[in-house]
């Protein structure tokens, strides 16, 4: 095991805390790390991603539903929607040139942010404070 | 996914993020097929998602634990945040 590969490891980590805790896939904690650390090429950094998350989100889901934090019925029809979506988006992501691709996901991740940031005013009360039953 | 659950499902950000976590493990599986066999070479690194999983997998149970800690609108602004960082930096290095 080289220092590389604990470097992965280490990015690993901190990837998989952020997908626990903010919900995020592949796309938004691994990609960045392997174009950024590892030098990988966009596609490959998609790809690897992909693959990664799939252990990732099975541990972090199953605890997820232990906890009570999931709406089963949007986990259903949102995972089944995604399926074509990500059929369709990943045939298009291997021909299309990576910049491109790296943009257009950039562009919208940044517009998807201001209207969640707008309407973040308008969330409810925080929630409870968390009680040791909770944990 | 969490944008789509937030923004037009109505779902509190806690559960968004929960769900969306969920729902890409089907996703994610029907996803990289496509990129192991679309092209001539495989576009997916096996060994460094082996090592990237080890570190990850240990994260997201500890994450998952955690998410309960933190209010509902503090956590709304830190995915923003987080997607405007990243956002912004697939712009300007892609």
């Amino acid at each position: 095991m080289s220092w590389l590969d604990a470097g992965a490891i280490l990015g690993g980590f901190v990837a998989g805390l952020l997908s626990g805790t903010i919900g995020i896939g592949g796309g938004l904690a691994f990609v960045p790390i392997l174009t950024i650390a590892f030098r990988t090429t966009q596609i490959v950094a998609q790809g690897t991603s992909l693959a990664a998350i799939v252990p990732t989100a099975v541990v972090g889901g199953v605890t997820h539903i232990r906890q009570g934090n999931v709406d089963r019925d949007a986990a259903v029809w949102t995972g089944l929607g995604g399926v074509g979506g990500a059929v369709a988006g990943a045939l298009i992501a291997v021909h299309v040139a990576g910049p491109l691709l790296a943009r257009i996901f950039g562009a919208l991740l940044i517009v998807s942010a201001a209207v969640m940031w707008r309407r973040a005013g308008a969330a409810e009360a925080p929630s409870s404070p968390p009680t040791k039953a909770d944990l | 996914m969490i944008p789509l659950l937030v923004l037009w499902a109505r779902i509190d950000q806690r559960h968004a993020n929960a769900t969306s976590l969920v729902a890409i493990i089907p996703i994610a599986i029907a996803a990289v097929p496509i990129y192991y066999f679309q092209k001539g070479t495989p576009q997916v690194d096996f060994r460094l998602a082996l090592f990237l999983v080890i570190g990850s997998v240990v994260g997201a149970y500890i994450g998952a634990r955690a998410l309960k800690l933190i209010p509902e609108r503090p956590l709304r602004y830190v995915v923003a945040a987080v997607m405007v960082l990243v956002g912004v930096r697939q712009i300007l290095i892609p």
